[in-house]
């Protein structure tokens, strides 16, 4: 609680022979961070192990396989029997057997798309009945095939076609307003019947895709339909195979990928070592606790042959940070990945937010009903989604608190009496608005000063009690020179006004000694952040305010009797629904705010960086 | 339902404070979000901090209901 795990950075050295065994035994027991090595004038970092290329080369067909199969990732059991042999030759001829699938579906594919190309033509000539041998190259013969947008034309057309000569043949269809033609002429006259046709508001149409066909459209067209339905379904048929190559290969496939990811890691570990031509060197940090068992059993693997160097943490270290909090607190752990780790001589403020994260929330969002509801819904959802465990958790503790003042502020879906019984409460936060603000203000004082004191041992470990009392210290001196100025000045107590005058201004000296100029610069921040949580009482004011209208706007209809009271039901559901996750919404956020930006820029500098140690997969 | 013109005024005053703050706010919201989503494009983790970022200005509001 409060701290991080204690870490020993250690250092692993030994000749190559044995780097493999070494890295083995690292990554089964999954408790040494690995710290990378840079590339310096004493060692260069080290080669990746012999079979590492192999390796990823049947990790990149395996995840090849998953993708082009659709397969999605899920728990597995399936066990893999004999090792990397079986899953390299399995790969080949499953990876064969597949891209033979899919070149065969890409031909059906291309086939059927020029298919449809040809079809479309085809429809559009299938009402003028001449042989589609007619459409070609002709020395003496030219032919225009297009559109009119509007059928009268075809008979102007054919009049003044007529002018320029006689030998010509115009073949015409309408469909959906618009005429299709085909006109044949003599070849000496192609330019004047183009410039006749253009004035006409003639749209050329060209057809590329039936070329070397022969007989009518439409008996060509019944062959094309009867082909697109032959090769639609032979494309059915290939993504069926797959569909089942992808079953029955499934459980194997993700086996495969994780196997080959984690004998891969483990190929690619020396690129993280310092390496001389016949020795490595690993730099990491195992936590205190494990130690002991760590290095013996590192040795066991090592045949004696390595040397294994451990020191605690010194003070210039970075080292990453394994946070310790008991099982309840865990899930605000949650509130630290999100924003960043502690460093490791810092206080650990996951424990404090387990107590005043869900306070905040529930002060907001405090209705028993509200609570009741959300706590359910919570529950259920963390059945739903095990995954997302931790914010439910989180989520749970902060309903639990938001039932405790609902009780408090005695409030049920916003009414305070059910039934013409009046619920008890201590403060009525629709109708006492000052005292509200009063006591949110209240609780920010709080919250505050608990973040200035945390900074004050933070400040003390790292810096020394001087330090400490010159930062943080001066700011408990600044709130009570500011408290003896507002009481003496309102004659409250009998003290000249000078004294608190004076406590301000040594709080502000000793802030510019601590911090330099950003330190007294800092002091109006006081006023900011207190106020700040007047959002307490605004965000938890609002979510009353809200609920009353709802109860009150269905009243109404319940007053008016009969088909109306369903209305006023549905009223209540929907209009409180609304308000749920407005007020679930509003109160998290803000709660996190308060903890992120007043309380934790009182004590919180983290940038500490996760331990993750080797082998162990990111949870 | 006759009221004292001061009264009026009173609460017309307090309604500009809380609409004219909330404007501001979510005008600066806007701009603060926009920029975060662009840092969380380059660099997933930095959601958390957008996310608190992205609300700071909500305290312009608080400022303006307490004045009102």
């Amino acid at each position: 609680m409060l701290r991080p795990y204690q870490m020993s950075s250690v250092i692993i050295t030994g000749p190559k022979n044995i780097q493999e065994d070494v890295i083995k035994e690292i990554h089964k027991q999954k408790v040494l961070h690995i710290v990378e090595h840079s590339k310096n004038e004493l060692a260069d970092i080290g080669m990746p192990l012999e079979s590492a290329s192999r390796l990823s080369e049947i990790l990149v067909k395996a995840r090849a396989l998953i993708a082009s199969l659709n397969i999605k990732k899920e728990e597995n059991k399936f066990e893999l029997k004999r090792g990397l042999l079986e899953v390299e030759s399995t790969a080949k001829k499953l990876g064969e057997e597949v891209s033979a699938n899919l070149d065969e579906l890409k031909k059906a594919e291309a086939l059927m798309a020029k298919d449809e190309s040809v079809k479309q033509e085809l429809e559009i000539l299938k009402n003028i009945d001449i042989p589609l041998e007619y459409f070609t190259s002709y020395k003496s013969l030219a032919y225009f095939t297009g559109y009119f947008k509007d059928e009268g034309r075809i008979a102007t057309l054919k009049e003044e076609l007529s002018k320029i000569t006689e030998k010509f043949m115009l073949l015409d269809s309408t469909a959906k307003k618009r005429s299709f033609i085909a006109l044949f002429i003599d070849a000496k006259l192609k330019e004047n019947a183009g410039d006749v046709l253009r004035k006409a508001g003639f749209i050329p149409a060209n057809f590329v895709n039936i070329v070397s066909m022969k007989g009518n459209a439409s008996s060509n067209l019944k062959k094309i339909d009867e082909e697109i339905k032959r090769l639609g379904k032979k494309s059915e048929e290939i993504k069926k195979r797959l569909e089942s190559i992808g079953q029955e290969y499934k459980p194997f496939l993700l086996a495969a990928e994780e196997f080959l990811s984690e004998q891969l890691e483990k190929a690619e570990a020396p690129l993280k070592f310092a390496a001389t031509q016949s020795s490595f060197l690993v730099k990491g940090w195992i936590p205190l606790e494990q130690l002991q068992s760590s290095i013996e059993r590192l040795n066991k693997a090592g045949k004696n042959k390595i040397f294994v160097h451990f020191e605690p943490a010194k003070k210039e270290d970075k080292v990453p940070v394994k946070l310790k909090n008991p099982k309840h607190a865990k899930p605000f752990e949650f509130f630290l990945d999100l924003y960043t780790m502690p460093s490791y001589k810092e206080i650990d403020p996951t424990s404090i937010m387990f107590l005043t994260f869900p306070l905040l929330f529930g002060f907001m969002l405090g209705d028993f009903g509200y609570g009741l509801t959300t706590l359910a819904l919570f529950i259920a959802l963390k059945k739903l989604m095990p995954k997302a465990r931790n914010f439910f958790n989180v989520l749970i503790f902060a309903s639990l608190a938001s039932i405790f003042f609902g009780l408090l502020f005695g409030e049920f879906f916003g009414f305070e009496e059910i039934a013409g019984f009046h619920l008890p409460h201590i403060l009525s936060r629709a109708d006492d608005i000052n005292g509200l603000m009063y006591l949110a203000v209240g609780v920010g004082i709080l919250h505050i000063n608990l973040g200035l004191l945390l900074g004050f041992f933070n400040e003390m470990n790292s810096h020394g009690i001087l330090k400490a009392l010159f930062a943080k210290g001066s700011w408990f001196i600044l709130e009570t020179g500011i408290v003896l100025l507002a009481l003496s000045a309102l004659k409250i107590i009998i003290l000249p006004i000078y004294i608190g005058l004076l406590m301000i201004l040594l709080a502000a000296v000793m802030l510019f000694k601590a911090e330099g100029i950003r330190g007294p610069i800092e002091i109006p921040s006081l006023f900011s952040n207190t106020l700040s949580y007047a959002r307490l009482m605004a965000i938890g004011l609002s979510s009353v305010v809200l609920a009353l209208i709802i109860n009150d706007s269905a009243k109404e209809f319940f007053h008016k009797g009969g088909f109306f009271i369903l209305a006023g039901i549905l009223i209540l559901v929907i209009g409180h629904t609304i308000n749920i996750g407005l007020g679930l919404l509003g109160s998290f956020l803000h709660s996190l705010r308060l903890h992120y930006v007043e309380f934790f820029t009182k004590f919180f500098h983290g940038g500490a960086e996760k331990y993750r140690p080797f082998g162990m997969k990111d949870a | 339902m006759a009221v004292e013109l001061s009264t009026g005024l009173v609460a017309l005053a307090s309604g500009v404070a809380i609409g004219a703050s909330a404007i501001a706010a979510a005008w600066a919201e806007k701009e603060i979000g926009v920029a975060a989503i662009g840092a969380m494009a380059e660099k997933e983790e930095l959601f958390g901090k957008g996310l608190i970022l992205t609300v700071i200005p909500e305290t312009i509001v608080i400022f303006g209901l307490v004045i009102a």
